[in-house]
């Protein structure tokens, strides 16, 4: 033990501070976490220093949980809000990864003034997200907003995009689209600039079309860099909090699982952090079965 | 099967000024030729058989194949195979997948496929590996894949861009003889670049050596090697490289340290023609001798003595005009002799001697 210390202690000393670190941002309060689940805590029971209060919440074992998965409304209705949570990443993913590799095709061959058109499409990346959500917001005000100032004029339905109804769910769906896209557009094209040339020209001299060649050289040649893009993309989305919350707020028709943790953590007559804390754990869940799933789906793709 | 004509064809490349890649060549490839292209780097020897695939376009003149004007049809239209330098061989599909990948997407018959892919991988030693995926093979299973991949399509013209360029050395020579033995086998006309003259020597069949894009010589190894069409071709081709010295040129021929080379009476003629006074002068290694001191020769201080086995190298330094000159001889590997030694060359036989003009390089030996 002490040879060992003697030997290796400054490779031990360079990583304490990443230790330290990733324990108390992320571990202590995971623990703490998934220990208020089994308790009743709350506002009113948590100690409260400046009260002088002592903590008086106590162990409830599983309530919580069957509260919670018993899909009352009473408790944020899980399973609908799963579902809607399920159809926001899907939906925002595909279309991300659609758009993102229509877009780094289009990039990736030589045309006058790439180096502007990928500048201009990486811009949404580049603007705070808060402020594009806003700009978004005005956009999507039914009265004088652009988007529907334009439907009119076409003639078109005026929808109110951010009122109680699923118009709302297109809505940030469409911002968290435009906020996406730069990203898988960059990693794909990174991708496609990594995929030889030179099997292009076998394609060709084999015969194959320019599809042909998209299908069977691209879409394989981009598999490594879109199995990561893609669960990054589901990862991100599944807890994409803020678009949500800065376009439409509390909007029970937006609410996805780690809005309504917020809500049940910050607002509401009792701040609820029992229940807020097994939401969390929840997705946590959700999302480790989900990682698990695909990694296994992508390792079975790379032996066929 | 089929012929393949360049007619004046050129690539250019924009740019200040435009660089002629491919300038006017004109090549015409007999049905079941193995025809190799050779030249240094830059030479336009890939660029010529890239516009033969149709994977770079023909900026002049045209390209026939099988006596069809394919200049502005795409590779799809042209019924041909290539293999390329590094192979590009599809890494997400296994061998038997690469080798039918043409088949597939003409919508052959599964069966149909599977049977010309095992036919293929028999003739190339494959079949042990159909399954594995290109990453999981030697280089040289990997270069043979990509034969396999050509040879399935049975295409009327087989391109092979520098196909062994990749491998070590004794594999090098190994697949050399298996790729032309394959070729006479399945009398496919063979186009194959390469910038290794050892290889265009052995290969083809014909070989067409071009430099600056411009087509030097095409003709068959022995010629190329025994009557060089000018000085580039002579020194490019054989190794070691010809020795070529401009040297005076005197009535009775061409003078060198202590020995005066007689020449033939048309070189002299066609020299004095053009009112030379020296003349470039080639003579390979193997055409010069160490002779005896008491014999007519050109005094040598070796410098290098390169041991083949067989043969010996004697590079070492001969004085032309006040100026020190080096020269290669090879002599036999068993008696070389010693650094720093002076010994006697001669031309063992003036026939073996080659004139090319000091300044357009034209050969004026017959």
């Amino acid at each position: 033990m002490r040879r060992f210390l003697d030997r290796y202690w400054y490779a031990y000393a360079m990583v304490l501070p990443v230790v330290l670190v990733t324990g108390v941002l992320v571990l202590i309060p995971l623990a703490q976490g998934v220990f208020f689940t089994f308790t009743d805590i709350n506002e009113g029971n948590i100690a409260n220093p400046v009260l002088d209060r002592p903590a008086t919440f106590s162990g409830v074992g599983l309530v919580n949980y069957l509260h919670v998965l018993s899909g009352d409304p009473a408790y944020g209705s899980f399973w609908s809000t799963l579902a809607r949570t399920l159809v926001w990443t899907f939906g925002c993913v595909l279309a991300h990864f659609t758009i993102g590799l229509g877009l780094a095709v289009l990039l990736n061959r030589r045309v006058r003034g790439r180096a502007v058109y990928r500048a201009l499409l990486i811009l949404p990346w580049a603007v705070p997200s808060f402020i594009s959500a806003f700009a978004w917001k005005y956009m999507f005000n039914a009265q004088y907003g652009v988007i529907n100032q334009a439907l009119r004029v076409v003639g078109l339905p005026d929808p109110v995009w951010l009122g109680q109804s699923d118009w709302a769910l297109v809505a940030v769906m469409l911002v968290n689209v435009w906020l996406g896209v730069p990203f898988m557009m960059v990693a794909l094209l990174g991708g496609l600039q990594a995929i030889p040339a030179d099997l292009y020209e076998a394609a060709e001299v084999d015969g194959a079309s320019p599809w042909q060649r998209f299908r069977d050289i691209t879409l394989p040649g981009l598999r490594a860099v879109s199995g990561t893009v893609v669960l990054l993309g589901v990862i991100w989305t599944f807890n994409m909090f803020a678009v949500i919350y800065l376009v439409t707020g509390a909007n029970p028709n937006t609410r996805i699982l780690v809005t309504y943790a917020f809500e049940r953590f910050f607002s509401g007559a009792s701040r609820d952090y029992a229940i807020a804390s097994t939401y969390g754990v929840l997705i946590l869940s959700v999302l480790l079965v989900f990682v698990a799933g695909y990694r296994r789906a992508l390792r079975g793709q790379e032996a066929a | 099967m089929a012929e393949v004509a360049y007619d004046k064809a050129s690539r250019i490349f924009s740019g200040n000024p435009p660089v002629r890649a491919v300038d006017e060549l004109s090549l015409d490839v007999a049905d079941g030729e193995f025809l190799v292209l050779v030249g240094p780097s830059g030479s336009g020897k890939s660029t010529a058989l890239r516009m033969l695939a149709g994977l770079e376009d023909v900026d002049e003149g045209a390209i026939k194949i099988g006596g069809k004007d394919v200049t502005n049809v795409p590779p799809k239209g042209r019924d041909i195979a290539m293999v390329f330098q590094s192979y590009a061989l599809y890494p997400h599909m296994t061998v038997a997948e690469n080798m039918g990948f043409a088949l597939k997407l003409r919508g052959v018959a599964k069966g149909e496929i599977k049977a010309k892919v095992a036919e293929a991988a028999k003739m190339l030693d494959l079949t042990k590996y159909l399954d594995r995926k290109p990453k999981a093979l030697s280089g040289g299973q990997r270069q043979r894949v990509a034969m396999g991949r050509a040879i399935v399509r049975e295409p009327a013209v087989f391109l092979m861009d520098e196909p062994l360029s990749n491998l070590d050395a004794k594999l090098r020579v190994e697949t050399r003889a298996n790729i032309a033995a394959l070729q006479q086998r399945l009398g496919t006309t063979t186009i194959y670049v390469t910038h290794d003259q050892v290889e265009a020597m052995t290969m083809g069949h014909r070989v067409a050596v071009l430099k600056d894009g411009l087509l030097q010589q095409c003709d068959t190894p022995r010629a190329l090697y025994d009557k060089p069409g000018n000085a580039f071709v002579a020194g490019f081709m054989g190794s070691p490289a010809m020795n070529l010295k401009t040297v005076p040129l005197t009535a009775e021929g061409a003078k060198l340290d202590g020995l005066v080379v007689p020449l033939e009476r048309r070189a002299l003629d066609r020299a004095g023609a053009d009112g030379l006074s020296e003349v470039t002068f080639g003579v390979r290694p193997e055409s010069l001798a160490l002779v005896g001191s008491s014999s007519v020769g050109m005094e040598m201080v070796v410098e290098l003595v390169e041991e083949l086995g067989a043969d010996a190298l004697v590079h070492g330094a001969v004085r032309i005009g006040g100026a020190a000159e080096r020269f290669v001889v090879r002599v036999d590997g068993r008696t070389p002799p010693g650094l720093g030694q002076t010994v006697k060359v001669a031309v063992r036989d003036a026939g073996e001697v080659h004139l090319f003009h000091p300044e357009s390089g034209v050969r004026l030996s017959s």
